[in-house]
């Protein structure tokens, strides 16, 4: 069974992770190296990326024509992806083992954020038709 | 450069079991079709469609790190429906590829033209997990 986990944060959440200590970003890090080892290790890791800073997000729609309208305004609450993970585990309890170590991540002195990720069943038979 | 197309949708977004068939069938081979080009053109990286809204849950890390699951969220928060990483030349083409999902037909056959957040996806790892 294939999960997402999503880790998704404010952008004032994210002006609050950029005043963090080089040695609390660090450990952070290493954290999430570790998980991914064992993940990758496990053969439960499917996928796994950063994204860009919600500064760089683009709204775009189509117009009239199907010509791209690009926006990058979003209300003061919304909640952007910061990453994900791509999880093929054994039930959905394993997911939520695996996102509870996400979120356990240290943050300021090496204190667990408890950060909530989201999960998500991927549905494999449309893997390769998001829209439907 | 890699960019992240996200379509999402409001809980609302389930009212898509309500269309009929017809209008269901349209909107996916749209989507098959613009998948495909996608493809061949080699800019396709991968694609996940999610299941609805409500088999979401929110995972936390308790006292002794155990999850403590949860399935209540904010009335307005947008759930992420399917997402495309591409690979493409520009981020421009990254927007006409978005342009394109955007206009996948709805009921009755008239483009959604539906938001699609875009983002870069950096190609390496932070450097901070060097």
């Amino acid at each position: 069974m294939k999960y997402l986990l999503m880790m998704t944060g404010t952008k004032a959440g994210v002006d609050t992770y950029r005043a963090w200590s080089k040695s609390d970003v660090e450990r952070h890090f290493a954290h999430l190296t570790s998980l991914n080892k064992d993940l990758r290790e496990a053969g439960e890791l499917v996928a796994n990326e950063g994204l860009a800073s919600p500064e760089q997000a683009k709204v775009v729609r189509a117009g009239k024509d199907g010509v791209p309208i690009t926006d990058g305004v979003f209300p003061e609450a919304k909640e952007f992806l910061l990453g994900y993970w791509l999880v093929d585990v054994e039930s959905p309890e394993r997911a939520y083992e695996i996102a509870a170590r996400l979120s356990a991540g240290p943050g300021p002195g090496g204190v667990p954020t408890n950060m909530p990720i989201e999960v998500r069943q991927v549905m494999s038979a449309r893997t390769s038709e998001p829209g439907m | 450069m890699k960019y992240i197309l996200m379509m999402n949708t409001m809980k609302a977004g389930e009212g898509v079991l309500r269309w009929p068939k017809k209008d269901l069938q349209a909107h996916g081979a749209y989507m098959r079709r613009l998948n495909k080009e996608l493809q061949e053109s080699g800019e396709w990286v991968f694609a996940e469609g999610l299941s609805f809204p409500d088999q979401a849950k929110l995972v936390r890390a308790g006292k002794d790190g155990t999850p403590i699951t949860d399935g209540i969220f904010p009335e307005g928060k947008e759930f992420l429906a399917g997402f495309w990483i591409v690979n493409v030349a520009s981020p421009e083409r990254a927007y006409a590829i978005a342009a394109r999902a955007s206009a996948a037909p709805g009921p009755g056959g008239a483009p959604l033209n539906m938001p699609i957040e875009v983002r870069p996806v950096p190609s390496g790892p932070p450097p901070e997990m060097l």
